[in-house]
């Protein structure tokens, strides 16, 4: 898969801008807040109609501008396809090959990218959400079938929500049912994908790290466990909401479920989060993104899109080279952000465009 | 012009309350109106008529001019009941044919979010009608979301302890169709629901 072309206008502080890219290496060069990840942003809108910097519209079109208008083309299997994305006050419209298109579910997949940024690593430190976020868009990104259920969940939660804001038992029971229903399956399918790619990370993890640090994903559903979830199904989630309702009409919310779920990122049986170095975090989630990588192009036949958002600065040189290593093997396409590009190890990458981002203008250079 | 002119202004008011109709709809609905003053007599005439003559059936909470509708003072199958959410669903089951039962219309579906309780929809109404013994099976026909969902859970339940059947509807793909345009979280579900054959 590659972007082989992309348009902006009016998008954060890049009023207009046609980038040509190469299919293997894209170097985008200059100072911070010149515009250079909003580049990597707007491709990733592309392929999910979502930000990675996890921003509202307005936050996306240029001040003082109705609205914000991307293109792109990418090409797959040989089929080249052209993706408009509009985002304006009346939300975000999309077109492929000038079709609008209504459903998100029809419009993934036209480009699928994996993200590594700073923000990205910060999830191997920090409280569960920005883990289970992670996982939920890497699983849907080759699942559609459970964006579904992750609609379907939420809905159920925020319907049982009011319902015990309201302090009424009324038809409780009926609700608790279907969220354990949904939150069952959501956390089969969180098990299933994570069983998948533990290998690939422990994999990884080798070699970008050397040495013999067993790397592992401990997934921990809240306040219960995966053998118990795996053995009772929905009755582990009913003798949870059981245990807990009458804490919840009290509070007038749901206060478990999957939706506090969390994954360990464990090196040696330890959990990183707590026990871990900065070079073990980094080069855990950089594990991640590559089974990730690897995991899609097994599913799709074709490796997606990798975003790279200003990661040498995050990376001690031997792991960069071993990055580097990786993404020489891989014929996939690369987009970089970087202050400095003597930091990048480019050697022995004979095909890349390189381009200079200043004050909101692309220029390749 | 427009501000002046009051009637104008809540006619606009007025329309745009209707579901589907934003501002430029309502202008464009209003001057059509204003075009055409015969069309629009008549269509007050029939918003009046309907106002005073259309009611919902005492029995099955669907819409009709005489009470008991049409469909409730039939000799059609008592011993089998239809629950819908809302009468235009009547509408659709009745146009299959298929079903010779009569219908109970909820009017609405369970959703907190909305304050929409088991006592704001007409589910008393239908337990009174159960417990008069002659339905031996209650077809829920709610819609597929999550609220229509849990209406259908939330009526099997009631309705189970007085020894009645109660079936769903089936869902999947939609008959007809080609597999390859149906999207693929209906397809996962339909395969997640396979059946025998």
């Amino acid at each position: 898969m590659f972007v082989t072309k992309i348009q902006i206008s009016s998008f954060r502080n890049i009023a207009a801008a046609e980038i040509r890219f190469n299919r293997r290496f894209n170097v985008l060069h200059g100072a911070n807040g010149q515009g250079k990840t909003s580049v990597l942003e707007a491709i990733y809108l592309l392929g999910t109609m979502k930000s990675f910097r996890l921003a509202k519209t307005p936050d996306l079109v240029t001040w003082n501008t109705p609205h914000a208008l991307l293109r792109g083309w990418a090409e797959r299997d040989g089929v080249g396809r052209e993706i408009a994305l509009y985002l304006g006050k009346e939300g975000r419209k999309a077109r492929v090959d000038q079709k609008p298109v209504t459903r998100l579910a029809d419009f993934f997949g036209n480009v699928n990218a994996v993200v590594f940024s700073p923000e990205e690593i910060a999830m191997a430190r920090s409280g569960p959400d920005l883990r289970r976020r992670y996982l939920d868009r890497a699983i849907f990104s080759g699942d559609l079938g459970y964006l579904l259920l992750h609609h379907e969940y939420h809905r159920l939660l925020k319907q049982r929500n009011a319902l015990l804001k309201r302090g009424s038992r009324e038809g409780l029971d009926i609700w608790t049912n279907q969220l354990a229903e949904a939150g069952t399956r959501l956390m089969v399918k969180r098990m299933g994908y994570l069983a998948e790619i533990e290998p690939l990370v422990r994999r990884f993890y080798r070699e970008i790290a050397g040495g013999e640090e067993e790397a592992g994903l401990a997934f921990r559903p809240h306040l219960t466990a995966p053998d118990q979830v795996a053995r009772e199904g929905t009755d582990a989630l009913l003798a949870l909401f059981g245990a807990h309702e009458a804490e919840e009409l009290r509070r007038g919310t749901t206060v478990v479920g999957p939706h506090r779920d969390d994954v360990d990122f464990v090196l040696n049986g330890r959990v990183i989060r707590t026990h871990g170095s900065q070079g073990q975090q980094r080069s855990f989630v950089l594990a991640l993104k590559m089974a990730e990588i690897e995991y899609l192009e097994r599913l799709n036949g074709a490796p997606p899109v990798l975003l790279l958002d200003d990661i040498s600065s995050e990376l001690d040189p031997q792991r960069n080279a071993n990055l580097m290593a990786f993404l020489r093997e891989k014929r996939m396409q690369v987009f970089i952000t970087t202050t400095d590009v003597s930091t990048l190890r480019l050697e022995g990458i004979a095909t890349h465009a390189s381009f200079h981002v200043s004050r909101g203008t692309v220029t390749p250079s | 012009m427009l501000q002046s002119s009051n009637s104008f202004a809540r006619l606009l008011a007025e329309l745009q309350k209707l579901p589907g109709v934003g501002e430029k709809t309502a202008l464009r609905l209003a001057f059509h109106l204003l075009k055409y003053p015969e069309n629009t007599a008549a269509l007050a005439e029939s918003l009046g008529e309907v106002l005073s003559r259309v009611k919902f059936c005492s029995i099955c909470f669907g819409i009709t001019e005489e009470d008991p509708c049409r469909l409730c003072s039939s000799d059609r199958d008592e011993t089998s009941l239809c629950v819908v959410e809302e009468p235009q669903d009547l509408l659709a089951v009745e146009r299959t044919r298929a079903f010779r039962g009569r219908y109970h219309v909820l009017q609405g579906a369970l959703s907190p979010l909305n304050g929409v309780t088991p006592d704001r929809l007409r589910i008393a109404e239908l337990m009174r009608r159960l417990e008069g013994g002659a339905v031996r099976e209650v077809v829920i026909a709610t819609n597929f979301s999550v609220e229509g969902e849990t209406t259908a859970l939330y009526l099997a339940r009631q309705i189970k302890p007085l020894g009645i059947r109660v079936t769903r509807l089936a869902h999947g793909i939609p008959l007809g169709s080609d597999l390859e345009y149906v999207d693929a979280a209906t397809v996962q579900r339909a395969l997640e629901g396979r059946s025998e054959l």
